[in-house]
């Protein structure tokens, strides 16, 4: 039997390895151990996509690898989060996301979704070819802190300024940080069209998010 | 020097050989190179032009007789080759251009479901029906066809993100998925030298050193790309545009088998003509400028490209539907001033 620090190590190991089928062993070994499931959480699988962050910050992953890491991470979350104890007593931040209408681009969006999970948001994906209206429906029904978009064309990228437009006609436009990306996306854009912020990647939107939530990450959710 | 055509001069700038001046085009495909204004002004609307031969003709035909590009250039999209494979695809509407809607397979392991592409079928046919078009029309400017590029098309039959995954864990897989792109982009690449291109321009929006990173991106984009284009070899011009940051695969970009290579707006021309002196290099006006920007600025953003080297003056990625004539019309036209005023300094 592998100790508690062992198997933390294992877990984040597997993940930053993309060992995407050896997590699944670990994390049960881990739960039949009796170890605390919100631990091996945090120290475990979020401090492994941590240091695939790291990787690919140093361009030593690039993103084939960051989604593999991720699919371990989730394989790990699956067994562990059904023993984990409810932690939302504290209210996370909120965040809309989606790829805009006419484009169905979302490898970047679901790298920030994961990165922004890992990080203890609340992710309300909308998913690709999302009709403008949709984000500022689903920020209102939810409340939620943050609006995120992407395009990855430059044919469709004017409906980011189109939704930032209309969250300002349904009255909720400073209520709401919007924050944009995708490959043909720059800051200059993201400030012309009126947006809070812009990430050129899925590791930058987490600081972002954090820079405009004023953030405590270290209340937040899974965030370590 | 004065009676060149706008076909020989993009054929001598692709090759490198004196030039009057460089071309300035926009090659169509991924890069589209068609807006509203054009659409309405030629009565050849999207989407009806997607399917539509003479529209499609039509419309790309309207844009340089406008004054716009030095060349024809089509389709307006990089969904043609996936939808003839089985792919589900949205033709979209004035200001959308076509997207896939469904990718047909859930691996690259199931390449066996995919239709061959059938260059006498579908879209791909309206395509190699409008090159005809063009060619019949008689006129000396460049017929641009365009084919979406292996690991893109590659990657809306599979979504994305698997093929990315798939790259890494299922090797042999991947390659024979991608062995069959190669196959079916082949047929539709010659169908469109026969038919009249000028040149084949194949795009990488996907397969891209940023996402892919550079051994990745020797594995796939490069080694397919050359697969491509060395059974392409009839087209007079061979351009390849891969979108986004180079800087990871630099050193790669010599290797491929091309006459033009064709980059992002964020990468220096100056900076990659250094790793591919023998190549001409195309590009790099910022697209969202020529949608939004005054005419002064793109005129600004054209001498530059000219001034760092660009050998052929281009759009840095597909257009905006809402850009707008007289931002193309500028380009266009600085590029023709610009070249004669630096003729007039050298004392030519």
């Amino acid at each position: 039997m592998r100790n508690k620090a062992e198997l933390l190590k294992v877990l984040s190991d597997c993940v930053v390895g993309m060992e995407d089928e050896a997590v699944v062993e670990a994390a049960e070994e881990y739960i039949a151990a009796g170890y605390p499931a919100m631990e091996g959480i945090l120290k475990g699988l979020a401090d492994g996509m941590q240091r695939a962050a790291v990787l690919y910050e140093e361009e030593e992953y690039y993103i084939p690898e960051l989604l593999i890491c991720s699919d371990a991470m989730y394989n790990g979350l699956a067994v562990l989060r059904p023993h984990a104890e409810n932690t939302d007593s504290q209210k996370k931040h909120r965040i809309v996301i989606g790829v805009v209408e006419g484009d169905t681009h979302d490898i970047g969006k679901n790298l920030v979704r994961i990165m922004l999970e890992t990080a203890g948001y609340e992710i309300h994906d909308l998913g690709r070819d999302v009709a403008l209206q949709k984000f500022v429906d689903k920020a209102i029904e939810i409340d939620a802190d943050v609006v995120a978009m992407s395009s990855l064309m430059s044919t469709t990228m004017s409906g980011m300024a189109e939704v930032i437009k209309m969250l300002e006609e349904a009255g909720i436009r400073n209520r709401v940080k919007v924050i944009v990306g995708g490959a043909p996306v720059s800051l200059a854009y993201a400030q012309r069209i009126g947006a809070d912020g812009y990430s050129a990647n899925a590791i930058e939107a987490v600081k972002l998010v954090d820079r405009l939530m004023g953030a405590d990450t270290s209340s937040l959710g899974i965030a370590t | 020097m004065n009676t060149i055509t706008p076909r020989n001069r993009l054929l001598a700038a692709a090759k490198k050989l004196p030039v009057d001046r460089p071309p300035c085009i926009c090659p169509g495909g991924m890069m589209n190179m068609v807006f509203q204004e054009i659409m309405e002004e030629s009565n050849c609307p999207w989407p009806g032009a997607h399917t539509d031969p003479q529209k499609m003709a039509g419309l790309t035909f309207a844009l340089n007789e406008a004054g716009g590009f030095e060349n024809y250039g089509l389709p307006f999209c990089m969904t043609v080759e996936a939808e003839a494979m089985g792919a589900t695809v949205n033709l979209g509407n004035l200001f959308f251009e076509p997207h896939v809607l469904e990718s047909p397979l859930n691996s690259s392991a199931e390449a066996d479901l995919l239709r061959p592409l059938d260059v006498d079928a579908g879209r791909a046919r309206v395509v190699i029906d409008a090159i005809k078009l063009l060619k019949a029309a008689g006129t000396d400017v460049p017929i641009i066809g365009n084919l979406t590029g292996p690991v893109s098309t590659a990657g809306t039959l599979v979504d994305m993100s698997i093929l990315l995954k798939e790259f890494r864990k299922k090797p042999a897989e991947a390659q024979r998925l991608m062995e069959y792109m190669v196959i079916n982009l082949v047929k539709f690449g010659q169908a469109q030298i026969q038919a009249g291109a000028d040149a084949i321009c194949i795009s990488e929006p996907s397969g891209t050193g940023e996402i892919l990173g550079p051994q990745l991106f020797r594995d796939y984009t490069l080694k397919y790309i050359n697969q491509l284009m060395d059974a392409l070899d009839d087209a007079p011009v061979k351009i390849v545009h891969i979108c986004g940051v180079l800087k990871s695969v630099y050193h790669i970009i010599p290797e491929f088998n091309c006459d033009v290579f064709s980059v992002d707006s964020i990468v220096g021309l100056d900076e990659i003509k250094k790793f591919i002196p023998n190549k001409a290099v195309m590009g790099n006006i910022n697209t969202h400028a020529l949608a939004v920007m005054p005419p002064e600025k793109i005129a600004k953003l054209t001498r530059y490209a000219i001034s760092r080297g660009a050998d052929i003056v281009a759009p840095a990625c597909g257009l905006s539907t809402t850009t707008p004539l007289l931002n193309v019309q500028t380009m266009v036209r600085t590029t023709i001033a610009e070249s004669e005023s630096a003729r007039r300094k050298s004392g030519e």
